[in-house]
């Protein structure tokens, strides 16, 4: 069976044990700065009616299912639901100014003596001063994605260029006997290899420094697969204040006007990476 | 340089965030969600190919490093502005 299958057969087991016919649930998009009890219209996934279930000055925006998670194994239509999880969201932001997003397929169940709904009035009891103070770290701004990429071709030639040694050996190849030549090949290699993640750190904390005078707060997160011809070395969550956003985006232009390297710059987005964990 | 949001080019950014992440709830509560998981990694898989890999094979090393040197560096360095506003 392929890794793929038995994870298939797996979800499906679950899903099979959690779907308990009837009971009611409340897929959750964020929690909002406000104590309104109002309906947002059928704008929800599969165009349900979303609404908010106050406490106090602070509300869950949701919907009404029963208690089992969103699966399809057609991409386009969890894609569907993603992007409408995404502008549900956005409304409530518009409408709110403030909102901790929740992540996508969140449901909260029903219990033996307790509805769904009792269960997202207790929570919001329950996490009230916790939200309050997320919504305080939060408010008045929104997140932006930097990556910053470089092309490796393009820093390797400056990089040979200013180093007498390599410039030396890549000479000294071409002169070499094939077995020779070789190991030459190697050490060349390994010393391209620490000029460039050198090259790479002092990118970094430079970048770094440049950017975090422009942000609240910044979460650093893993590199990714860049298109063909170029890698990237930072990929940065930034929390920034909203009328700061267009420094931030000056700053990065003068790093994407670098010779070999290239910015993007996504957002204004929820604060999804500055709400979770501790 | 101005940000984007074009849905169509940044929904790779889009799932990252509303997938991984976003304000946690305690498990009892809500539905354990084992497709979950699921959902993000074939979407993505068929979206981009976007495991988290440096090409040139040769940094990843250098990746894990470059967060760790982040994580020393904010715990020695200011504290972020909000905690001033906030007085927590």
């Amino acid at each position: 069976m392929s890794l793929e299958t038995q994870h298939r057969a797996k979800t499906q087991a679950t899903l099979a044990t959690e779907a308990i016919v009837g009971e009611e649930g409340r897929y959750v998009y964020c929690v909002a700065n406000a104590g309104e009890e109002i309906s947002l219209g059928k704008i929800g996934i599969e165009e349900h009616e979303v609404y908010a279930i106050p406490y106090k000055d602070v509300c869950a925006v949701v919907h009404n299912c029963p208690a089992q998670p969103y699966h399809s194994d057609d991409q386009e239509v969890v894609k569907a639901w993603v992007m409408t999880h995404q502008k549900v969201v956005d409304a409530a932001c518009e409408r709110w100014g403030t909102v901790l997003p929740l992540s996508f397929d969140t449901v909260i169940r029903e219990e033996a003596e307790k509805s769904a709904e009792q269960n997202v009035k207790d929570w919001l009891k329950q996490e009230y001063e916790e939200f309050k103070r997320r919504i305080e770290k939060v408010r008045g701004k929104a997140e932006y994605g930097v990556q910053v990429f470089w092309e490796p071709k393009v820093i390797a030639q400056s990089l040979t260029s200013a180093s007498p040694e390599i410039t030396r050996l890549d000479e000294e190849i071409k002169t070499k006997p094939k077995g020779l030549a070789y190991m030459y090949r190697q050490r060349l290699e390994n010393l391209m290899k620490h000029e460039m993640e050198t090259k790479a750190d002092e990118c970094f904390k430079d970048f770094y420094g440049r950017i975090r005078k422009y942000t609240d707060d910044v979460r650093v997160e893993k590199t990714k697969k860049a298109e063909p011809g170029l890698q990237m070395i930072m990929n940065l969550s930034c929390l920034v204040y909203r009328d700061r956003y267009t420094e931030l985006g000056e700053e990065l232009g003068k790093i994407n006007r670098m010779r070999g390297f290239a910015v993007r710059f996504t957002g204004p987005w929820p604060p999804y990476s500055f709400v979770g964990g501790a | 340089m101005e940000p984007t949001r074009n849905s169509h080019a940044t929904l790779v950014d889009l799932l990252d965030r509303v997938l991984d992440k976003g304000l946690v709830i305690n498990a009892d509560l809500i539905i354990s969600l084992a497709g979950v998981p699921l959902i993000g990694v074939n979407l993505r898989a068929a979206l981009a190919g976007m495991e988290t890999m440096l090409e040139y094979g040769l940094m990843k090393e250098w990746d894990v490093r470059t967060r760790v040197w982040e994580s020393e560096h904010r715990k020695k360095n200011v504290e972020p502005i909000y905690t001033a506003v906030v007085g927590r």
